[in-house]
């Protein structure tokens, strides 16, 4: 077929209109003491001592920014052990076993509205920092970073889109956290004090677009608006958004920041919301369990740090436990597969998907030109692969392949099964040297 | 049951190499079935000549690429054999019969004498097949079209010999000849050789009535396959709406000068006769839109098919050979990887390419006035 791709059916199925459901908190939760962004960490607390809910127990290096680890339970700690992590690495995790009472940390004080009124930008980065509020659609990226410049801002954008397929877990969060959401935008109107919000959700979710137009009306003149913008995918991606929604085109390379924009997911605004009004880091978040690997599909509210396998024994185990399995932390366009279930769900984790696997044996190219179509960079990926099979480093860089975003969309649409968006991560790696 | 661990993305759009050639071969039905009713036996036996010398070409390939590694030992053959068959997929089938079949549609019925046809077929596809495509490395990395490839050196050996049959379908309106090879012979002069092509009913020639090759001739056969393969998106329609649009508008140019200087020839009759004729329609749908023989990005493309509609133009008004569509689809094959050099490759059309775009547009026509402009009226 010789065709840019439209739009990924995206199976979200029934999945998007059944509720979350709540997993019991674990008797135990494993808290990761490095990340992708942070290598090294400092932890404050040893073996017995107790935590707090909410307590801060010690603090990520990644470079050139912190990242504060709190626990997600009240409890005792137990000591390290190894797991996998998202990243698809083995790092090693703090084990933190729960007394089942929940205590807040006492030292975390609510704000009222008065003083959240007359919180300045400079306030909210330290909040955040403080909150280590991370952009949790998946990026892991520290949200204060968004705050911490002196630019304009003319217009917030809330990523609800949620484009890759398979993943509820942002539509039931805006259906079932309806007030949160919203307050939490007006939250960041006051941080930068800007009126225009726009919510993008994607055109096909009517009933969710129609649901926050009438839940709106009684914020009027509050300047939040619903914007509804297409249903392909990499719609999610920020720039693809903005251009969407505003029809604004940020080249690559530049921040949206430089032209207005702020834009922010919906499960950060949720986690702001929190970390502002409660003055609590994000102890729970909502993950989508789902995929033609799984017994029973479900969206649950989970704990920071419960062993990913008490959530797969939840939901009926695999189905077909004959047949190999492919296991998928975060979307089937971008998530990285794990080589095994051990692993620990943490602030970023979106959803589990396990898919049983199907071999697909790579054919020639044909040079049908579906991958240069549906680039959303305008890249011509076929050409890059052609580029890299002769490690030409001359025209791998005249292709600029760092503008690629890795959507996987290329190896998508390959006509011959070729996993072309490989080729594309390896001229990354071969642009980026010198 | 284990994890396997693979890279993103996880999931894949419906659609394979197979589906895509079985498309190809599902467009070209309408014109086979067509060809068989009308020529009966002798097309069959073309058919089945040149796609089993393809295939068989195409399975040796696949022997001699899938060799045991050398590993010291001395293997059998029949070992090699056995190893060189699992390379085989099915993509390796399906290509040399798509091929095959284009090939024998666009080879005449026959050949006086009668043997030459068996040595023409077995040699055109032995040639396109090879030459065109295999020792370029097989599916996906030929610069030729193996069928246009196959059909030039045939045309180009034993093309005196080629003899276009009529039978009860098809009318010998022309005598020893298709319409356009017999152009050549009425009159010298480039537009004094059209006086007669009223004479020629459009209906005849799009139901192809009309002596020429075995598949090019059925227009509406060939139409069914263009919107199969449209609808099924095996074909880019950048291609074909360059080539057949760039056609169209130069052969009109071409007609304003054959209608000022040749009496007796209308407009409309002077469009129908270029459209309906020749193997036009057959090439832009089956061998132009050949994917792996063209440039990949849509700029490119664009191009590409200007290319070819101005070459066919200038070889039907021009040419010493009477077709021009094989010769200009092979010239174009040579040109594509200059469309896609990476130092100007890019699938916007930005405004350099539109300018270059224009000023091929520029000089073709500007041919078509210097060659047609100075033709002594006919009378």
């Amino acid at each position: 077929m010789i065709a840019p791709v439209s739009s990924i059916h995206d199976t979200k199925g029934l999945l998007e209109t059944l509720p979350t459901l709540s997993l019991d908190v674990p008797d135990y939760v494993l808290l990761p003491t490095s990340n992708a962004r942070c290598a090294k960490a400092e932890i404050f607390v040893k073996e017995g001592d107790h935590v707090y809910l909410g307590q801060l127990i010690g603090q990520r290096d990644g470079g050139f920014f912190k990242q504060p680890i709190h626990s997600s339970v009240s409890g005792t700690v137990e000591g390290y052990e190894e797991h996998y992590h998202r990243s698809g690495k083995k790092v090693s995790f703090l084990r933190v076993k729960n007394d089942h009472k929940d205590e807040w940390d006492p030292s975390l004080k609510p704000r009222s509205d008065e003083e959240i009124a007359a919180l300045t930008r400079a306030d909210f980065v330290k909040i955040l920092e403080e909150n280590a509020m991370v952009g949790l659609g998946g990026s892991s990226f520290p949200t204060y970073v968004k705050f911490n410049n002196d630019k304009k801002i003319e217009w917030i954008l809330i990523n609800a889109i949620e484009c890759e397929p398979y993943i509820t877990a942002d539509i039931r969060l805006m259906n079932e956290e309806l007030e949160k959401v919203i307050e939490g935008m007006k939250y960041l109107q006051i941080a930068f004090d800007c009126k225009k919000v726009l919510i993008c959700i994607k055109k096909k979710h009517k009933s969710l677009i129609n649901m926050y137009r009438e839940f709106l009306r009684r914020y009027e003149g509050s300047g939040i608006e619903v914007c509804p913008v297409g249903n392909f995918y990499p719609q999610g991606w920020e720039i693809a958004m903005i251009k969407s929604a505003l029809g604004i085109d940020v080249p690559s390379g530049h921040l949206p920041s430089e032209y207005g924009i702020a834009n922010f997911n919906v499960s950060t605004v949720w986690g702001i919301y929190e970390a502002v009004k409660l003055n609590r880091s994000v102890v729970e978040r909502r993950i989508s369990v789902t995929g033609d690997g799984i017994r029973f599909p479900s969206n649950f509210r989970v704990r920071i740090g419960t062993p990913l396998p008490l959530l797969l024994e939840k939901c009926g185990g695999y189905t077909h436990p004959d047949k190999d399995k492919v296991f998928i932390l975060g979307g089937p366009m971008m998530g990285a597969s794990l080589p095994s279930d051990d692993c620990i769900i943490t602030k970023t984790v979106t959803s589990v998907l396990v898919f049983d696997y199907v071999p697909q044996e790579e054919g020639p190219c044909i040079r049908c030109g579906s991958c240069v179509y549906s680039c959303p960079t305008h890249l011509e990926p076929k050409q890059i692969m052609d580029a890299v099979k002769a490690f030409d480093k001359e025209r791998i860089k005249a292709l600029n392949p760092l503008r690629c975003i890795e959507c996987g969309l290329c190896s998508y649409v390959c006509t011959s099964h070729i996993r072309v968006t490989d080729y594309i991560r390896r001229a990354k790696m071969f642009a980026k040297t010198k | 049951m284990s994890f396997i661990k693979e890279t993103s993305p996880h999931i894949h759009r419906k659609d394979s190499l197979a589906r895509m050639l079985i498309d190809v071969l599902i467009a070209l039905a309408p014109v086979s079935i067509t060809a068989l009713v009308v020529y009966g036996l002798a097309a069959f036996r073309n058919l089945s000549i040149s796609v089993a010398v393809m295939m068989l070409s195409e399975f040796v390939f696949v022997l001699i690429m899938n060799r045991i590694p050398y590993d010291g030992t001395k293997h059998t053959l029949k070992e090699q054999f056995l190893h060189g068959c699992k390379g085989y997929r099915i993509h390796h089938a399906l290509a040399p019969i798509v091929s095959g079949v284009i090939f024998a549609l666009i080879m005449p019925v026959e050949t006086d004498p009668a043997y030459i046809v068996y040595l023409a077929l077995i040699l055109g596809s032995l040639f396109g097949i090879v030459i065109g495509k295999l020792v370029f490395g097989g599916t996906g990395q030929n610069i030729f079209n193996p069928a246009a490839a196959g059909m030039v050196f045939a045309k180009l050996c034993f093309g005196s010999k080629y003899v276009y049959v009529s039978n009860s379908y098809v009318n010998a309106v022309t005598t020893g000849g298709t319409v356009l090879s017999n152009l050549t012979n009425t009159s010298s002069s480039l537009v004094g050789r059209y006086a007669n092509i009223g004479d020629i009913s459009a209906l005849d020639m799009f139901l192809g009535r009309i002596p020429g090759v075995l598949g090019e001739g059925f227009k509406f056969a060939i139409l069914l396959g263009l919107v199969y393969l449209l609808l099924r998106r095996a074909a880019d329609w950048r291609v074909l709406v360059s080539y057949l649009g760039g056609y169209a508008v130069l052969m009109a140019i071409a007609g304003i000068f054959i209608v000022t200087k040749v009496t007796g020839v209308n407009f409309g009759q002077w469009m129908l006769f270029s459209l309906l004729t020749g193997g036009l329609l057959f090439g832009a749908t089956y061998m132009l839109t050949d994917p792996v023989t063209m440039p990949i990005n849509a700029p490119g493309r664009v191009m590409y098919g200007l290319l070819a509609a101005g070459l066919t133009v200038i070889i039907r008004l021009f040419g010493a050979l009477p077709e021009g569509v094989a010769f200009s689809i092979l010239l174009c094959n040579l040109a594509a990887p200059a469309f896609d050099h990476y130092t100007y490759s890019g699938n916007a059309f930005t405004k350099k390419k539109l300018i270059f775009i224009a000023s091929m547009c520029a000089v073709f026509v500007l041919a078509i006035c210097l060659g047609l402009g100075f033709q002594e009226a006919a009378l």
